[in-house]
């Protein structure tokens, strides 16, 4: 039977990852599934951030090989992939990473990182490469940059959700009311560029509508997990 | 205790018993009232630019400056299932609203604020719901919320506001204002402020205030309407775009001379100098609305 309980064992969190459990915190982390889950997500985020220093700028780059072998597939870029580079690996991270990263959404902070560094590096990749083609291709260019944004948005979304049902009725209220303004404005500026391709401000607009629902997202999961 | 307040009968006066009657119901309520939430009042003393933080998930936080090197802490937690955490790590105070058990609702984490700070106090105000009011304090600011509106009136210093979908007021503020939302109206009222970026999804944007020179002024929204004021002796040069809207414009623009325009191939904008063009503004919004009108 555990002696302490969850409340009183959060204060036992720091000092368990840096190696310092009490027999109370593991008496208490072996009869408690939900501190047990705490424990497993923050030491499976501890090991991330551990690869993550490990190779420095490893995400960003990550991000931009993603969206350049993307980019590369559609023409609208040349190869510029140095030949040492595995180009099987180099295509790798766009289904692996996001495969990877979000059936692993206990770790909503992360996730949120990662869908705005995203939404940032595809903004500004759009710019100059799209500029030099033509119309069909702005278009192409754009619906394929932007159709794997909006579908892992979306599935974001729809597990971010369910954390924060716990929050506050107006805080939570007023997430999932502005988070339905973000997406009507996604869904404006996606009619908005397929009708004019070229339009580079509503083309902002939309990576911006991007930004702000990963950013909304960002805060929802992370509000849910201060309420578990 | 209102216990300790009782006159025997025989004491009062006849004329007194009304007065008894009022007062002794009066007294009973009030203890009743001191034995729901606890009122509790701290004091730090500070130095010069003390740093003060609170974490409160729901409340009305109210913060005025005075002349005293002291922070007071006035906070009323709405539940006795949670309580109010004020620590000093050196010139910094740490205010915070925690739960006190686990089977706490979301909807009981609320305590409300009044604190006061030395006027070059700087704050870091986290506050979900509710409301925070800040007036007369000059030094830097950060105030982060969801669906709490944010107020302040005669601030300095860089001012830093982010809502969900607060709405967000400054009246009499200087400095630098950056602010972001997605549905919060902003008002921005007298200001004396010589760099405003203020940028929302579906709200409205009005701008009553001084266009200092060299000053930066970048509006932006979504949807909704885009207001500024102007007066005859303000000098700014303007850019105005809405991508799907419409520009309504009372100022009388001469092509601009400080730097060149290009047209744009969509929306409806408007590009032009006023007087000598020494404040920039910069008005976008994509299918609202932008109004550049007299100022009464």
């Amino acid at each position: 039977m555990a002696t302490i309980t969850c409340r009183e064992f959060r204060s036992y969190l720091a000092p368990w990852m840096e190696g310092e459990r009490s027999e109370d915190a593991q008496a208490h982390v072996r009869a408690c599934p939900n501190c047990s889950s705490v424990i497993r997500d923050l030491e499976a985020i501890h090991t991330e951030a551990r690869s993550w220093s490990a190779s420095e700028q490893d995400a960003p780059e990550r991000v931009w090989t993603a969206l350049r072998t993307q980019l590369e597939q559609e023409g609208l870029i040349r190869d510029t992939i140095p030949a040492s580079v595995d180009r099987a690996q180099a295509a790798a991270p766009r289904t692996g990473w996001f495969a990877g990263l979000f059936p692993r959404l206990p770790r909503p902070v992360l996730a949120g990182a990662y869908l705005a560094a995203l939404v940032a590096v595809a903004f500004a990749l759009s710019g100059p490469v799209n500029r030099r083609v033509n119309e069909a291709r702005w278009l192409k260019g754009t619906q394929i940059s932007t159709s794997p944004l909006s579908a892992q948005l979306n599935f974001a979304e729809q597990n971010s959700s369910s954390y924060v049902t716990r929050s506050n009725s107006v805080v939570s209220a007023s997430l999932h009311q502005n988070l339905a303004i973000v997406d009507n404005y996604i869904a404006l500026c996606e009619k908005s560029v397929s009708e004019e391709p070229q339009n580079e401000v509503a083309r902002d607009y939309l990576y911006e509508a991007y930004q702000q629902k990963a950013d909304l997202l960002t805060q929802m999961t992370e509000r849910g997990e201060n309420v578990q | 205790m209102s216990t300790s307040h009782f006159v025997p009968a025989q004491w009062l006066p006849k004329s007194k018993w009304k007065t008894a009657g009022l007062l002794v119901p009066s007294l009973l309520l009030c203890s009743a009232v001191s034995a729901g939430p606890r009122r509790q009042e701290q004091h730090f003393k500070v130095a010069a630019h003390p740093v003060i933080t609170i974490h409160n998930p729901n409340g009305l936080i109210t913060v005025k400056a005075w002349t005293k090197s002291e922070v007071m802490i006035i906070s009323t937690p709405a539940s006795d299932r949670i309580e109010v955490d004020a620590e000093q790590m050196g010139n910094r105070v740490d205010v915070s609203t925690r739960e006190l058990s686990d089977s706490v609702a979301p909807d009981d984490m609320r305590a409300d604020f009044q604190i006061n700070v030395p006027e070059d106090a700087e704050l870091q105000i986290h506050n979900d719901a509710g409301n925070v009011s800040v007036a007369n304090v000059l030094g830097d600011m950060n105030v982060e919320t969801v669906a709490a509106g944010v107020d302040l009136e005669d601030a300095a210093g860089y001012l830093s506001v982010k809502t969900v979908g607060g709405s967000f007021t400054c009246v009499r503020c200087a400095g630098r204002i950056e602010a972001s939302s997605i549905s919060g109206n902003f008002r921005l009222l007298n200001l004396r402020s010589y760099h405003v970026w203020a940028q929302t999804s579906s709200g409205n944007i009005l701008f009553n205030g001084e266009f200092l020179p060299n000053g930066t002024y970048s509006l932006k929204n979504y949807s909704g309407v885009i207001e500024v004021r102007f007066s005859p002796g303000d000098s700014f040069d303007l850019s105005a775009t809405s991508l799907k809207g419409k520009v309504n414009n009372e100022a009388k623009l001469t092509p601009s001379t400080h730097q060149r325009h290009f047209m744009p191939r969509w929306g409806n904008a408007l590009f032009g100098t006023f007087n000598e063009g020494r404040a920039k503004i910069e008005m976008t919004s994509f299918d609202g609305t932008i109004n550049i009108l007299k100022r009464d």
